[in-house]
């Protein structure tokens, strides 16, 4: 009775137990006093019903145990103050041991009636009062801007309804951080763990009053377990009895909607700040690339139409044209490269993805490319069951442009380049290999780094950036790529793409 | 040449580019008249009416495709866009807007005088009486009659392949964009499903075309569309 900690004291509580059995007796000995000098006009059987007024009032001002002590006590002091023979526990006439026993048996029940009516009354009073305290730590902390404020409602609350001390627990990324030394008891790292990573109640009833936690509590949203409440009860009580938890666990889920409305008010404020200034980026990037490309444009144009002078220009002024087209042309492809490295370096590049066959692009590429690869005729061999696969195709043609232009450049003129793919289990892998002298021993990888070049003091003319376009490209489709050396000579570059669940078109019915 | 030279309006806000588009055109015959701003651009393509409309999509007072749409409600002059790579987007919605061609800069005189050239033959051709029978590579259309050979041989098409094949056959050398052609053929609930036309392409290609994976009639525009080329 004594171990719940509530705010509303109660009888049993205001008086000690000695003072109970004092006060039981005072009341059963001043019934007698009053009783006898009514003996002569009262029946006995009116007596009676005085001490059982008595027991009542104490059951209902004392509780269960002074009720007892007070029908034994009524029944004892009837029997030597008021049954003949009087002031002896001697009876004579056998009837009144029927008179004592069902006495006895109303005044118990009775007693024990009053004490669990006004026992029920009161736990429902500290229930109500609990649901309003409840109710307003809700109010509070669907309110809350910040965490600080919600830990701070969910302590308060415990401390008020339960005399305990609490501590929330919020995982760092995955980890929770290890018990906190500011405040008045510790936690247990690896029961915390067990209650987040669970999802269940951990109770640690040895170490209750030790100066740590007793009861780990998963928040638990709707989402994910957000964290932990760690509860320590007061020292002088042992355990916490189930209502105290049931009220804990509710607690638990409102601080868990708190912290969940709190970290997606977090996620969306961070995404509206992505947005400005990918927003931003991009914009400059754009502005960036029509300033570039302007000037070439106009320097590309400019050289072919000294091809349109009449009269014709000398040959050699023509040449001088043909040179200055041919190298704002390589410019242009230049800024291209370095304008496409910047937009896929900038990360979040957004994916025009589409399910489509691979064919498609290879064909498209190789137009593209159109007499830069007159002397490599292209070889393309795809399995026949090839599925579609998922890709931004605009990205997916310059890793092929780069690739075959690579080939291109390096392989001997005449000699063919080939394209082929296989599946290999959730993959498919793609091939460009050539018939050139292979990429130069050493660390294949170093070459998809930025500004990496197979062959640093050829005269062939590139920035390195192609491969580095290549793989940013590969790993934002989620696949890798790899370069190796044939064996029986050749360069070959790898790449590949995840199959994923293409959709299904129907077959007609022609 | 008897006829009139052909008008092409330029609209471009740079002047070293106005400067050799003009000398790149003119060199096919035609009138040119420039104009810098999408304002004047408007203005001058009600005033003159022009045979080719070559529009920059990056003018600085305005969006280029509220123009082609402004243009669509009241003439078919056929347009070429000029656009740099980063504006894919508002190519494809210039396309889709009604744009027959486009141009990514920077481009070559030779390119650009390609397109010209195909594009006023386009416009000259459209007066003529439509014929029926269109022939490319080995291969004969016969749209009257629903007949399509292959050197000689019968070829047979499915429903949807023979619906995809007349509307690429309807608009030759001109880049239809993926939403047009899936609107067109499966219809409007179907523009987001482009698997499907890529797949059907692909049985073109394969049932016409001498080398379905390098194709030279029904020409990938990647990420924008396809392209029926002669």
């Amino acid at each position: 009775m004594t171990d719940e900690g509530n705010p509303i004291p109660r009888s049993e509580e205001r008086f000690k137990p000695w003072q109970r059995v004092l006060l039981t007796a005072v009341a059963c000995s001043a019934t007698t006093l009053l009783a006898t000098p009514l003996l002569g006009y009262l029946d006995l059987a009116n007596i009676v019903m005085l001490f059982l007024l008595t027991v009542l009032l104490i059951a209902v001002s004392l509780g269960r145990g002074a009720a007892v002590l007070a029908a034994v006590l009524s029944v004892l002091l009837f029997d030597i103050f008021f049954v003949p023979p009087r002031f002896s526990l001697a009876v004579s006439n056998i009837q009144y041991l029927v008179t004592f026993a069902v006495m006895l048996a109303t005044a118990l029940i009775v007693g024990q009636l009053a004490a669990v009516l006004k026992k029920k009354a009161q736990e429902a009073q500290v229930r109500e009062q609990r649901t309003q305290a409840l109710y307003q730590a809700a109010r509070q902390l669907a309110g809350a801007l910040t965490l600080e404020q919600v830990i701070e409602i969910a302590r308060q609350f415990i401390r008020f309804q339960l005399n305990a001390d609490a501590e929330i627990l919020l995982p760092d990324g995955s980890e929770l951080p290890a018990g906190k030394a500011t405040h008045t008891f510790r936690v247990e790292p690896h029961l915390a763990k067990m209650a987040q990573d669970g999802g269940q109640l951990v109770r640690d009833s040895q170490s209750a009053g030790s100066g740590y936690a007793s009861l780990y509590l998963p928040l638990r949203a709707s989402m994910r377990i957000r964290g932990v409440l760690a509860v320590a009860p007061p020292p002088d009580s042992i355990d916490l009895p189930a209502e105290n938890l049931a009220l804990l666990e509710a607690l638990a889920s409102l601080i868990a909607i708190a912290v969940e409305r709190l970290h997606y008010v977090d996620v969306a404020h961070t995404t509206q700040l992505d947005m400005v200034s990918e927003r931003l980026r991009s914009s400059i990037l754009s502005a960036l690339s029509h300033d570039l490309r302007t000037p070439l444009t106009a320097l590309v144009g400019l050289a072919d139409s000294l091809f349109l002078i009449k009269p014709s220009l000398p040959p050699a002024a023509l040449d001088t044209a043909q040179a200055m087209h041919e190298q704002a042309a390589r410019l242009a492809g230049l800024v291209g490269n370095l304008l496409d490295m910047a937009r896929l370096n900038a990360g979040n590049v957004t994916l025009r993805r589409e399910w489509q066959p691979l064919e498609e692009v290879i064909g498209a590429s190789i137009k593209l490319l159109g007499s830069a690869l007159a002397a490599h005729p292209v070889r393309v061999a795809l399995p026949t069951d090839l599925p579609l696969l998922e890709f931004d195709a605009v990205l997916l043609e310059r890793v092929f442009c780069n690739l075959l232009e690579n080939a291109a450049k390096y392989a001997p003129a005449g000699s063919a380049v080939e394209i082929g793919a296989s599946q290999l289990g959730d993959h498919v892998e793609i091939r460009v290999c050539d018939h050139g002298q292979g990429f130069p021993a050493g660390n294949l990888n170093a070459l998809f780094e930025m500004f990496a070049r197979a062959q640093t003091e050829s005269g062939k003319p590139g920035t390195g950036l192609g491969l580095a376009i290549c793989r940013a490209i590969v790993e934002a489709h989620g696949g890798m790529i790899g370069a190796e050396n044939r064996p029986e000579g050749g360069a070959c570059v790898f790449f590949t793409l995840p199959k994923g669940v293409p959709p299904i078109v129907e077959e007609e019915s022609a | 040449m008897n006829a009139p030279s052909p008008k092409v309006l330029l609209i471009e806000d740079e002047k070293l580019i106005r400067r050799f588009v003009r000398v790149a055109v003119e060199e096919e015959g035609c009138q040119v008249s420039e104009a810098e701003t999408m304002a004047q651009g408007l203005i001058d393509a009600g005033l003159r009416k022009p045979d080719l409309l070559i529009l920059d999509l990056g003018l600085p007072d305005g969006n280029g495709i509220d123009l082609i749409r402004d243009l669509r409600g009241w003439s078919d002059v056929p347009v070429l866009i000029l656009s740099a790579r980063s504006q894919e987007n508002d190519k494809i919605d210039a396309l889709d807007a009604g744009a027959d061609d486009y141009l990514t800069k920077p481009f070559s005189v030779g390119e650009l005088r390609a397109r010209v050239r195909a594009l006023l033959r386009r416009r000259s051709r459209s007066g003529e009486a439509a014929t029926p029978v269109v022939e490319f590579g080995t291969v004969t259309v016969d749209l009257s009659q629903r007949r399509i050979s292959r050197a000689g041989e019968a070829v047979h098409l499915t429903p949807i392949e023979y619906r995809l094949l007349a509307t690429l056959l309807g608009h030759p050398g001109k880049v239809l964009t993926q939403r047009n052609l899936l609107r067109e053929i499966w219809g409007p609930s179907y523009v987001e499903s482009s698997h499907y036309l890529r797949v059907y392409v692909g049985h073109l290609r394969q049932k016409l075309e001498d080398d379905p994976t390098q194709p030279k009639h029904f020409l990938t525009e990647t990420g924008v569309g396809y392209r029926f080329q002669p």
